[in-house]
């Protein structure tokens, strides 16, 4: 029971860390950068048409962002703001605060990523675990070897580039960019639930085909491995029918590994669909900090950086608490993910 | 006296195995057809920016979106009247320099966490340790969309070194685990015993057996880099100076090359890219041969 604390302990403590090391770059990085921070503001709100420079506005701001305080106290409060979930207005779609742009744009990305990171997982589990099983034995099977590594090698956003290029331009099966018809009311008819999963099969596709490639080959890799272990020799010696060994024991087995592979490519997986969104127009998170980018709108890029940061630290330290139950082969001690 | 010198003949084996791996590397087929496509690139791009000169890279020096086989213009013009081939020969050199600058600094500042913290263990382990976990559990791209959208008009190099602040993550954890097992290893022992001292043991015992390994990680590391700036600059957060091979394919998806089936602008730079990845991979695979050498019997 002290291990196991002791690794709770361990693990909590790489979250945190992950967090506070990440709030405080999120701080510190834009006051390191040489310039006044308010005549980025300023001319950005000129630039929409506000009045730019008038000593009121700059000391309103001056007040407002706090930048009167000595910089510990400004730090101490933006850390009672992230705490409270505050993360200030947008500038470039001023009165929207950050929070309401990131709780439109949330749903489309965690929606994307989880189906395809769950379709790419299985079949790449699964197909990679017949190939390793069947090994030379199937020459078809193992054909797909290099085309998972060709798929392997290939940059999300290059498969992405070609994908619009040939189901949208050449063929326009699928439409080329957005996450529903232009125009369409978001709501649960059947309609809009076709329409949007029209638009979502190519963002969709390019981010599968990609990340399939990988589970394909550990797990084949995986399965390989498996087939010499003793307890093998013994189901075979069993006369256990071929299924049941490969499904019961090898691929079983195999699977574990392929889930902490899973966790570990977590933060890969989201950096690749930010850029995937940006060259689909898909209005999640990545698309918003595309955006935010264009119109420097920087609440908001650091608003939407943070929440990923936050998601993927915290979902790692539930995954970290997970896997010894779902593996009893890793223990509650220090090296457990190594 | 006569004992030490056996000792130390015991000891130092690392000139003769730096020099053993140079000669692994020439004779292994995956690493060489890699390697000459790699430099096979580099030399065209130095030679076509010497042939075509400066001229060429000015936007108007063409007509706008000409298309393959212009004459001056092989691979046709933006819709600047940009020369893309002539583009290509700086976005070449460019994007490889960003690998080579990040993968060097994060593999030499991996490398250097991973020797202390698994030579040394105890409490500099245990924080070193969650200094990694931290780092490799965030994606990092997403700290790179923070500093660079806050510096703008970077030169490529200083995003390259950006880059690899950002990439010592997973070197320092491989070399961690590699060191925890060589450690056990006997010559390390006989090192010990003979008088050396830590830092010696590091340098001259256990770097020798991390070359043709670091090597791997380092070609890995190159493609990382790459792949992360071209995905920066994608997200328009490349450098505004320097033309690098993601920031090609950004200005083509920004002046709508996909839809006006400018397909040549926005296609050469990503077949160079896949080309250029397809190196390096080769490359990789074959450093992981010398280093492990008990996948050459597996191929």
């Amino acid at each position: 029971m002290v291990t196991f604390w002791r690794y709770v302990g361990e693990r909590l403590i790489i979250c945190l860390a992950t967090i506070a090391l990440s709030v405080t770059i999120v701080f510190f990085a834009p006051r390191l950068v040489p310039g006044d921070p308010l005549g980025a503001v300023t001319l950005k709100l000129s630039q929409m048409g506000g009045n730019r420079g008038s000593p009121e506005l700059v000391a309103e701001y001056t007040r407002r962002f706090g930048l009167d305080k000595s910089p510990l106290e400004q730090y101490g409060s933006y850390l009672r703001q992230m705490t409270q979930g505050d993360m200030g207005y947008s500038i470039a779609s001023f009165p929207s605060t950050v929070g309401d742009l990131l709780k439109n744009a949330l749903p489309w990305t965690v929606g994307l990523l989880l189906v395809t990171t769950i379709i790419s997982w299985t079949l790449g589990s699964v197909i990679g675990g017949l190939v390793g099983w069947t090994g030379g034995r199937s020459p078809v099977l193992q054909a797909l070897v290099p085309v998972a590594l060709v798929l392997y090698t290939i940059p999300y956003y290059i498969l992405a580039i070609m994908l619009v290029f040939l189901l949208a331009f050449f063929w326009p099966i699928f439409p080329i960019t957005g996450a529903y018809t232009i125009g369409a009311q978001p709501s649960l008819t059947p309609g809009f639930v076709v329409d949007v999963l029209h638009h979502a099969v190519l963002p969709a596709l390019s981010i599968v085909l990609v990340s399939l490639g990988w589970w394909f080959l550990s797990m084949r890799s995986l399965i390989v491995s498996v087939k010499g272990e003793d307890f093998m020799t013994w189901a075979e010696a069993k006369g256990l029918p071929q299924r049941r060994i490969f499904w019961g024991y090898a691929f079983r087995n195999a699977l574990l590994p392929q889930a902490t592979g899973l966790a570990l490519s977590l933060g890969h997986i989201v950096g690749g669909a930010l850029v995937t969104e940006t060259i689909f127009g898909y209005p999640g998170l990545g698309y918003l900090i595309f955006n935010s980018i264009k119109t420097l709108d920087y609440p908001v890029i650091q608003g939407s950086v943070l929440l990923i940061i936050f998601a993927v630290a915290i979902v790692n330290f539930i995954l970290d608490l997970v896997y010894p139950l779902i593996d009893p082969r890793i223990r509650y001690g220090a090296a457990a993910r190594t | 006296m006569a004992g030490a010198v056996a000792i130390e003949a015991l000891v130092a084996p690392s000139v003769v195995e730096t020099r053993s791996i140079l000669r692994q590397l020439s004779g292994n087929r995956k690493f060489m057809v890699g390697f000459f496509i790699f430099m096979g690139l580099l030399v065209a791009s130095v030679v076509g920016a010497l042939i075509l000169g400066p001229v060429a890279l000015r936007s108007g020096a063409f007509a706008p979106r000409l298309g393959v086989g212009t004459p001056g213009a092989l691979l046709g013009t933006t819709s600047l009247g940009q020369n893309i081939l002539a583009q290509l020969t700086q976005a070449i050199p460019n994007s490889m320099m960003v690998g080579l600058v990040a993968a060097t600094i994060g593999t030499v500042i991996g490398a250097a966490l991973g020797l202390t913290s698994g030579y040394f263990g105890g409490k500099v382990d245990a924080a070193l340790r969650v200094l990694i976990d931290v780092f490799l559990s965030v994606p990092s791209l997403l700290f790179l969309i923070l500093i660079s959208s806050l510096l703008r008009g970077l030169s490529v190099v200083a995003i390259a070194v950006i880059i690899g602040l950002f990439a010592w993550a997973w070197p320092a954890r491989a070399v961690r685990s590699q060191v925890l097992s060589l450690k056990e290893q006997p010559f390390v022992q006989v090192g010990l015993l003979s008088g050396l001292t830590g830092l010696e043991i590091v340098a001259g015992e256990l770097m020798p057996h991390l070359v043709p390994w670091l090597g791997a990680n380092f070609i890995n590391a190159f493609i990382g880099a790459i792949l992360t700036e071209s995905g920066l600059a994608i997200l328009g957060l490349g450098s505004q100076k320097d033309m690098t091979l993601g920031g090609m394919i950004y200005w083509s998806l920004n002046y709508g090359a996909l839809l006006n089936n400018l397909w040549w602008w926005w296609l050469t730079p990503v077949v160079v890219l896949i080309v250029l990845f397809g190196a390096l991979y080769m490359m990789h695979l074959g450093l992981d041969e010398v280093a492990n050498p008990r996948l050459r019997t597996q191929s």
